[in-house]
């Protein structure tokens, strides 16, 4: 008896001191509240059964990804250990390269290193390597699309359009038959705000314009810079892009869609989800999602997002940091997140995946155009960069600056950034 | 002028304009928040809500901690006027009963100091804080706030004293008291209508403050009311009705403190001089 | 509460050589000072030194291989031949120029109406404190809903009474009169406060006797209520100045800095050459030259505080 209590006592002590051999690894990840917490704490919480030696806390920041970056900013810059695995924005990694805020992970994912960016989308294979380095992982996709109201285009015989003309010529149909003033022909970002780089940088890549530019500088290309604003301009006189547009962030382009306010809207993938499940919404069932329109039928061009994992350079868990990021950037956790989240995938395979198709049919059609996607300008100066293009789309947009002069503000502004 | 008698008319009409002023904005966001988003961006727009909703109110406690950033702003609005206060009280009462060299200069350059725009030195001020290690904590705020209150504190601290009449300390002084015990258990006592006044202001002035709030204190756990509010709204998401709701909530309390209070906040500045 | 009077608890004659009992109270006089002094280092003196040392070099977080050169006054030089700088600084004085005397106007108006002799006092005054005791940037976001232009109050009420809509929010004009609208709602709450304290203090005999003498409302607002007000003013006038030198939160709210960057203030310019492009040097340089402007403020108040006790004596 004695013996066995004694041997209790013993196995009891000696589990203790293998719990402490094994001490958890606590793991601090940051996410913007738009970017689900909720569904990344379910997958974490799978992964921490798989892994019971590891904990991972959810920090969850501003919402924008600008205000994100602010407080990141503030945190990185101070070299703050607190953050292991942050989910940036797909135009973040090559300002982090350049502030050493990320960790390389070539040597960490070493020979698997080529196998694993293979399997992603072309378009985050190249967001996420800066300069030959692997800087971080992506998460999830995303990217622009153009939204219709099913209901009005067939009412008034009309088919998607495929170019910007066509776009323009039924928005005028149906705004003059519906006789509402209130419906908006088209609707983009138009506020001083990070989506309108967006709205300016569509038209440039559909007139076959290409950002060019060394080391962190930024050019464009003569012949299809103005293109933009001759297509805003253009829009903007003929009423199919109300008068207000220059106040319209990315959000309110949703609720006024949702509203019913607006024909044609360009936006982001999340769209989808809240106009045809929230209970307000005023266009159910009524919703058609396509690729943008090109200046011809066949060179559509839209903006990629999306989020990805980067391990911060001042963590202090960083074997395990990496671990975390694989498994969250792994074709079963994509899958989940687009069953939960209506998350795009970012491998191509999951797109066609039965269970996801079944939640979200409309992915089907989202591939071609995640395929052909394209990044925003690659700069470690990008929140000049973006800067420089917002403010003086907006300006364009708001009246206050004609193409000219826009223009011109931009060419200079890039080609101060870099200075 | 001010007291002629005057038909009630015009007296309730000038209450009106007063009150209208005051509650417009008020009012405004309270029908928002009763809102849904569809009826919110329906043309014509309504002034009623249609069908009354209070989902809006539980989403802002659901979708952020709005508690604990009510909290923290408690907390850090009453920290830094206690310590405004303190410290403010300690150097109007030596300026006004203590010989000291040059007084009138230094207040001045008290005053000049504090008033510097402390927007202007957020970087440094971030990198002292982090230095310290202070940042995404209450102290982050405290100090900073408790200074942006001072001269208020201060000007109004020092009209005070000046009124307290010099014998009341020396009996005291005579009776075994200290400067300090005098100061502590004669002046202040008989002053605290203005000790009063100046903790409101302080306390108002935290209560507002954004753009350090931000940059000092952004994590989740150490925000502030106006910086936790305002992330309500993101990239994809704007929700009127949601953040009018966090709004009438963020602003209930500090109203029915004023209400309390409003007697003494402006009794309070009226005792304390304004006598030119 | 506006003077500051220090010299009145002194005795008026020369000083005469110290007693011990009066040495030790200028010691510990000086010792409650320190605590002042002690918080002002460490908030405000030691950062002003940081922030110039940072001024002089070229310190931009997102090209950390550059190090941190010492570049002498080049930041400032820039700063002198930024055009943005420029439109910022304008943009800022405009801000001064047009609140600071609006919210006199607009608190002298409130304080007057809420100085009736009212039955019951607390809804009037809970009506002329709440704006005080909201957030700026709270204001900010409301101001931008009412100027907004489909959804907008403001634009609905126009459309009510036969008027055009207006882009409040995006032409620079309009904007900047709705900036300035919501700044004044916001800040002549506290200035009212301050002058509602003065009204009350001025006796009312004053106004008796000019009753008497036959005067009309008019001239007794001229002759009694606003001399008598002038200290009050006054000190609403300078805290509302040191405020509107650092606005930031209402256009940050309301436009952003749109469009353009034709609403952007010098304070919404410095955050975000240090927050989110995070050059530090810069950035501290553009901060200086802030610092530079507040003190031509201060300074003008700095001689009204140095003069004010012999104006009283």
């Amino acid at each position: 008896m004695t013996r066995l209590i004694t041997g209790t006592a013993l196995a009891a002590i000696m589990t203790m001191s293998a719990g402490s051999a094994f001490a958890q690894t606590e793991l601090r990840i940051f996410t913007g509240g738009q970017q689900r917490p909720d569904v990344m704490r379910q997958i974490l919480d799978a992964y921490q059964e798989q892994n019971p030696d590891v904990t991972v806390e959810i920090e969850v920041g501003g919402a924008t990804s600008e205000q994100q970056q602010q407080y990141l900013n503030t945190v990185l810059a101070s070299q703050d250990s607190t953050l292991d695995v942050v989910l940036i924005d797909v135009i973040r990694p090559a300002q982090w390269a350049a502030a050493g805020w990320a960790e390389p992970l070539d040597e960490y994912l070493g020979d698997e290193r080529d196998a694993i960016m293979d399997r992603y989308l072309p378009a985050y294979r190249e967001a996420n390597v800066v300069d030959g380095a692997v800087m971080a992982l992506p998460y999830f996709a995303d990217s622009q699309f153009l939204y219709y109201r099913t209901d009005l285009l067939e009412k008034h015989g009309v088919e998607p359009p495929k170019t910007w003309d066509e776009l323009k010529a039924a928005a005028l149909k149906i705004q003059e038959a519906e006789g509402n003033p209130n419906l908006a022909g088209f609707l983009t970002a138009g506020a001083p705000i990070e989506g309108t780089v967006c709205t300016y940088l569509v038209p440039y890549w559909g007139a076959g314009g290409e950002l060019g530019g060394e080391g962190g500088a930024i050019t464009l290309s003569a012949e299809q810079a103005a293109r933009p604003f001759e297509l805003w301009g253009d829009f903007k006189e003929a009423g199919v892009l109300p008068a207000n547009i220059a106040e319209i962030p990315t959000d309110r382009i949703r609720q006024d869609f949702q509203a019913g306010n607006a024909i044609f809207a360009m936006n982001w993938g999340y769209v989808w989800n809240r106009v045809q499940n929230d209970e307000d919404s005023q266009v159910k069932g009524n919703v058609g999602v396509v690729t943008l329109p090109g200046f011809t039928a066949d060179t559509p061009a839209t903006c990629i997002g999306g989020w990805q994992l980067a391990v911060s350079a001042f963590s202090e868990n960083k074997e395990a940091a990496v671990e975390l990021v694989k498994y969250l950037s792994s074709p079963e956790v994509s899958k989940q997140q687009a069953i939960l989240a209506s998350h795009m995938p970012v491998f191509p395979e999951v797109y066609t995946d039965a269970e996801v198709l079944e939640a979200n049919p409309w992915f089907e059609d989202a591939l071609p155009v995640v395929e052909t996607a394209r990044s925003r300008p690659v700069s470690p100066a990008y929140p000049r960069v973006s800067e420089v293009i917002r403010t003086n789309m907006n300006a364009f947009l708001a009246g206050t600056q004609d193409g000219a002069a826009s223009l011109q503000a931009i060419e200079q502004g890039l080609s101060e950034v870099m200075q | 002028m001010m007291r002629l008698p005057r038909p009630r008319v015009m007296v309730l009409i000038a209450g009106l304009v007063v009150v209208v002023n005051g509650f417009v904005p008020a009012i405004w966001i309270v029908l928002t928040s009763l809102k849904t988003e569809a009826e919110l961006l329906r043309l014509p727009i309504t002034i009623l809500p249609d069908t009354l909703t209070f989902q809006n109110y539980t989403r802002v406690f659901t979708d952020q901690p709005i508690l604990t950033f009510m909290w923290n702003s408690v907390a850090v609005a009453t920290l830094s006027t206690l310590l405004c206060v303190t410290v403010s009280a300690l150097a109007a009462y030596a300026l006004v009963r203590l010989r000291l060299p040059a007084p009138g200069l230094i207040l001045s350059v008290l005053m000049a100091i504090a008033m510097f725009p402390l927007i202007s030195l957020m970087v440094p001020l971030f990198q002292v804080m982090r230095t310290v290690g202070l940042l995404n904590t209450w102290w982050a705020l405290v100090l900073p706030y408790a200074v942006l209150s001072m001269p208020v504190c201060t000007m109004v601290l020092i009209s005070f004293f000046q009124d307290i009449p010099k014998d009341l300390e020396s009996a005291a002084m005579i009776d075994g008291c200290s400067r300090l015990g005098a100061l502590w258990h004669v002046v202040i006592p008989l002053t605290a209508p203005g000790v009063f006044t100046a903790g409101i202001l302080a306390f108002v002035n935290a209560w507002d403050e954004f753009l350090l709030a931000l940059t000092l204190s952004s994590r989740v756990s150490s925000r502030t009311l106006p910086v936790g509010i305002t992330l309500y709204q993101g990239e994809f998401s704007f929700p009127w009705p949601i953040i009018s709701a966090a709004l009438v909530v963020a602003i209930v309390p500090i109203s029915i403190i004023i209400a309390l209070f409003q007697e003494r906040v402006v009794g309070g500045l009226t005792q304390g001089g304004m006598k030119g | 509460m506006l003077t500051f009077d220090s010299t009145k608890s002194k005795p008026t004659t020369k000083p005469l050589p110290l007693s011990r009992l009066e040495k030790s109270e200028r010691h510990l006089g000086l010792l409650m000072i320190l605590p002042a002094f002690l918080l002002l280092f460490a908030v405000v003196l030691f950062p002003i030194g940081r922030l110039l040392v940072t001024s002089t070099q070229r310190l931009s977080l997102t090209e950390p291989w550059l190090g941190t050169p010492f570049v002498g006054l080049d930041n400032y030089r820039e700063a002198l031949t930024d055009a943005r700088f420029w439109e910022t600084t304008l943009n800022t004085v405009i801000y001064i120029a047009v609140t600071v005397p609006g919210a006199i106007v607009v608190g002298l108006g409130l304080a007057l109406l809420a100085n009736q002799p009212f039955k019951i006092k607390w809804p009037v005054r809970l009506g002329l404190l709440l704006p005080w005791a909201l957030p700026l940037v709270f204001a900010g976001l409301i101001f931008r809903w009412f100027f907004e232009f489909n959804q907008g109050i403001v634009n609905n009420i126009l459309m009510w009474v036969g008027l055009p809509k207006l882009a409040w929010l995006t032409d620079p004009f309009l904007a900047t009169v709705a900036i300035c609208i919501a700044i004044i709602w916001k800040t002549s709450s506290f200035v009212a406060l301050i002058l509602l304290a003065g009204l009350q203090t001025i006796p009312k005999s004053l106004y008796e006797a000019a009753e008497i003498d036959g005067a009309s409302k008019w001239q007794q607002f001229i002759e009694i209520t606003l001399p008598m007000l002038r200290p009050a003013i006054i000190v609403a006038a300078i805290f509302r100045t040191i405020t509107a030198i650092q606005t930031f939160d209402i256009p940050y709210a309301m436009t952003n800095g749109g469009p353009g960057n034709s609403t952007e203030t010098l304070a919404m310019y410095i955050h975000k050459t240090t927050i989110d492009f995070l050059d530090l040097g810069y950035g501290s340089a553009l901060a200086v030259l802030m610092f530079v402007v507040s003190l031509v403020m201060t300074a003008g108040y700095l001689r009204y505080t140095r003069r004010d006790p012999r104006q009283e004596a």
